[in-house]
């Protein structure tokens, strides 16, 4: 047998890792873990379904122009553990998101987290209890 | 005099629940079994149980993807697959995945009991029911001896049949449909193989098990996870899919390989 985490440092250092990636479609060959993004804008659309969640944005560029994010979520059922709802985000609110980007630079990213325009953190980070 | 009596009943199953744990046994569950039941949370701070990773036979690679972590595109965490299975991974595109046919479509437990999602278990004797979250997947295990027959078709779920060694449930799945097994492009045929063995913690808070692999199409080694659960006070929730969401995906360009 081998065992890739044999010893109790290995298990340790994974055990470690954030919490980036979920089922269904691999995390890691469409999200780029080692790189980060975060977006504040104007929520247009947000849908709570699975296999993900999405959250739709109005961002405005360097240059002032909006542009279209969408921003994909956790399953749903892992999204009410963290203390999210269908309800959580309403169009017009203008809310900061944390995340991974997409590894092809579409404007697509991976929540990690999210707060409202006065701070107030939307449900837990992910990884913060997984 | 009845709630007198109720709470001495109380008292002693307590005391003798208490005795088992300082004892290192966990909780009795039907026939005298480790309780499994409940609903259990899928964690990767579940440290791997070395009664059950001793217990995996040699030629076998431990994939390092339980739970959250996912290989990238050409890692096969140590498997070997056969020349055809390797020829489709590497001709695998992920939007092939993410489309309106396939985006709902589940995998098989293969890949589904190491996801990061919780299952509930309910244990009897003679059946033993998991639920997972993940797609709504139901599977039952057979205590009762029976054996699939010629008719018993294929699913995501597999034909289940366990017993039990001692303080741990050993489960061997057959009639696999194909499905993923690192969710990167490498699938097992329905000549696959599951054993999974089963225990708890001597507390009865994590809920321990290996699954052991093997698929003569595709894999010239027997794969193996180490997948850990804790036990929280929950309900598994309905998985309802909509298949729109892959239009995400057939937006996009495909990512670089």
């Amino acid at each position: 047998m081998r065992f890739n985490l044999g010893s109790k440092l290995a298990w340790a250092v994974l055990a470690s890792v954030p919490a980036v990636a979920l089922a269904h479609h691999s995390f890691a060959v469409f999200f780029d873990g080692q790189k980060s993004v975060t977006l504040t804008g104007v929520v247009t659309e947000f849908k709570f379904v699975n296999p993900h969640g999405l959250i739709v944005l109005q961002v405005k560029n360097k240059d002032g122009v909006a542009e279209e994010w969408k921003v994909e979520t956790n399953s749903p059922s892992i999204l009410r553990r963290r203390g999210w709802a269908p309800d959580s985000l309403a169009a017009g609110e203008t809310v900061t998101i944390e995340g991974w980007p997409g590894r092809n630079d579409a404007h697509y990213a991976r929540l990690r987290s999210a707060k409202r325009a006065n701070g107030e953190p939307i449900g837990k980070p992910m990884g913060s209890d997984d | 005099m009845n709630g007198f009596r109720v709470l001495c009943a109380t008292v002693v199953v307590s005391l003798i629940a208490g005795l088992a744990v300082a004892a290192g046994k966990p909780a009795k569950g039907p026939g005298g079994h480790p309780d499994l039941s409940g609903f259990w949370m899928q964690s990767n701070k579940v440290a791997p149980d070395k009664t059950l990773m001793d217990r995996l036979p040699a030629n076998t690679v431990v994939v390092p993807d339980a739970g959250a972590i996912e290989l990238p595109r050409g890692d096969w965490g140590g498997l070997k697959p056969k020349p055809k299975a390797l020829a489709d991974a590497q001709k695998w595109e992920p939007k092939d995945d993410m489309s309106l046919t396939n985006a709902c479509k589940p995998p098989s437990i293969i890949y589904a009991m190491q996801g990061p999602f919780p299952l509930e278990i309910y244990q009897g004797t003679e059946l033993i029911v998991i639920k997972l979250e993940y797609f709504d997947m139901m599977r039952v295990v057979f205590m009762d001896g029976r054996k699939p027959d010629a008719t018993t078709p294929d699913s995501k779920v597999g034909y289940s049949v366990g017993h039990w060694e001692g303080d741990t449930l050993v489960v061997e799945t057959t009639h696999l449909e194909a499905g993923t097994i690192l969710n990167n492009g490498l699938s097992h045929s329905n000549k696959a193989r599951l054993i999974e063995r089963f225990r708890v913690n001597a507390e009865g808070t994590e809920l321990l098990s290996t699954q052991e692999f093997e698929d003569p199409e595709t894999l010239d080694n027997r794969g193996a996870r180490f997948i850990g659960w804790k036990k929280k006070t929950d309900h598994v929730y309905p998985y309802e899919c909509d298949p729109t969401f892959a239009l995400e995906y057939q937006k996009q360009q495909q990512p670089p390989k």
